[in-house]
């Protein structure tokens, strides 16, 4: 069988050896061969199940496949791993459909009136510096691939939030919050969780096993092999889908110093249908309300660096800041009145009232439904 | 939110154990520098206790709270005798409310 041209885009294998299972991922697959990354080994000739996919590139496809050769770690870019042959002349017809379709998608598709929008969540520069070399030498049309960037978890959770990308590229070592755990949070998004993501790390297989048990699709070791990666981002561009509008979702940033009080919040507003970005410290709010740019702004009142109603007053006076502010405070509630009155917060709401008020208050500032 | 009460309670208990051991530790030894760190987590106590809609633990962690201002400003053995007594109350609430909540980390 033909091998197809547009060789050495990574797909998402599965591989199953009796009651052994491995998830990791290919590349130079044709119609009768793949090579699967990993560490796990048997001898040569072993029987494997093998299932292939990539997200709006390759639907699920199962094989019965056998090991014909086994690789040990090179240079970089020779990854170890396994080269599968496909038993089944039936799986590999059949993937040689799916590889033609893959081919001559590119050609089908109208010229792109938006380029592929893609969020790197990686906090090196060098990483970021790369993507940008990789997208001028790969992609020939100026303006077919566009790279945004978030340097943490949060940055990238607000740029989600406000922008609709067609891929997120998750490295696993991040600042204060995994790339594993912004994974789950993505697929437990109802808008965001069906949006492809790559993880990538040095981590190797414990990397691997939490962006993959998190949500991720596939995950990709480092250092990158970019012409691998770029050759399935150019698959992506090629093959997407016109871009659905996206359901307009209120934006909520939260400040508490409270760490309980903000995952608690966030996970009440959050199934309330909001978007919320959350804050603990005064940089770290200054930072999510510039990028996160909030359709209300919740802030605590008693915190250790300021208190909430110089806050709301200085967002007021200060920074023209025209969206709601509620004060939110377990102090007395005459006390509290006197505060957001004096601050010229929208109002306030006593803790003590619990998150089902709370919730009640967010969708009546913002004019929400239930 | 019934799910989110059950997800949050555990998470809750465990923390308000530990501001309650670190008052009481500073009020029984009479550690006056702790005070004021004392009424910040009583404060964040009642808070989180409020967002959870624990209602018998609100008061309870407001008056601590009270209490605790006032012995930081006497640093007097009878106000410091006071808030021992009340977090002992508040710490009665808090495991009655452990002992019905699930495990930590099982939600």
């Amino acid at each position: 069988m033909a091998a197809v041209n547009r060789d050495r885009f990574i797909v998402r294998a599965e591989l199953r050896v009796g009651n052994d299972s491995v998830i990791s991922y290919g590349f130079d697959l044709t119609s009768s061969s793949v090579f699967v990354v990993t560490e796990w080994n048997a001898p040569v000739g072993t029987t494997v199940s093998l299932r292939l996919s990539f997200p709006r590139i390759l639907d699920p496809i199962d094989v019965t496949a056998r090991i014909a050769d086994i690789r040990v770690a090179g240079e970089p870019g020779e990854p170890a791993g396994v080269g599968l042959v496909f038993d089944e002349a039936s799986a590999g017809a059949c993937l040689l459909d799916e590889l033609e379709r893959v081919e001559s998608c590119g050609e089908a598709s109208p010229s792109a009136e938006r380029p592929y929008r893609v969020l790197l969540v990686d906090d090196s520069w060098l990483i970021r510096d790369m993507f940008a070399y990789g997208t001028a030498k790969f992609f020939e049309r100026p303006g077919a691939l566009a790279i945004d960037h978030a340097e943490d978890a949060e940055e990238a959770w607000a740029k989600l939030a406000k922008s609709t990308y067609d891929l997120v590229i998750v490295d696993y070592f991040l600042p204060s919050e995994d790339g594993a755990s912004l994974i789950a949070r993505l697929r437990g998004d109802a808008r965001l969780a069906r949006t492809p993501i790559v993880a990538i790390s040095v981590g190797g297989r414990d990397a691997r096993e939490a962006t993959i048990s998190a949500g991720a699709d596939v995950f990709v070791d480092k250092p990158l092999v970019f012409r691998d990666l770029f050759n399935t981002l150019r698959v992506l561009a090629e093959r997407r889908e016109r871009a659905r509008p996206v359901p307009e979702r209120k934006a909520i940033l939260v400040f508490d110093d409270s760490p309980f009080a903000l995952a608690l919040t966030r996970a009440a507003l959050e199934s309330a249908g909001f978007t919320v970005a959350i804050a603990a410290d005064l940089s770290s709010f200054e930072r999510q309300r510039v990028a996160f740019d909030p359709d209300l702004i919740l802030v605590d009142v008693q915190m250790p660096e300021a208190f909430g109603d110089d806050v709301a007053s200085t967002l007021r006076g200060w920074h023209g800041v025209e969206v709601p502010i509620l004060l939110v405070s377990s102090l007395e509630q005459s006390e509290l009145e006197r505060r957001a009155q004096r601050a010229q917060a929208s109002g306030y709401i006593c803790k003590g009232a619990g998150m089902s008020e709370l919730v009640r208050r967010c969708r009546e500032l913002l004019e929400v439904a239930p | 939110m019934e799910d989110l009460h059950a997800k949050f309670l555990p998470q809750f208990v465990v923390l308000a154990r530990k501001r309650l051991a670190l008052a009481l530790t500073a009020a029984i030894a009479r550690d006056h520098s702790a005070t004021s760190k004392v009424v910040r987590e009583l404060h964040t106590l009642a808070g989180e206790a409020g967002l959870l809609g624990l209602h018998e633990v609100v008061p309870l962690a407001r008056e601590c709270e009270h209490k605790a201002k006032a012995l930081h400003a006497s640093h007097s053995d009878a106000d410091a005798d006071l808030l021992v007594g009340g977090l002992r109350q508040l710490e009665g609430v808090i495991e009655r409310i452990g002992a019905t909540a699930p495990k930590a980390g099982n939600s």
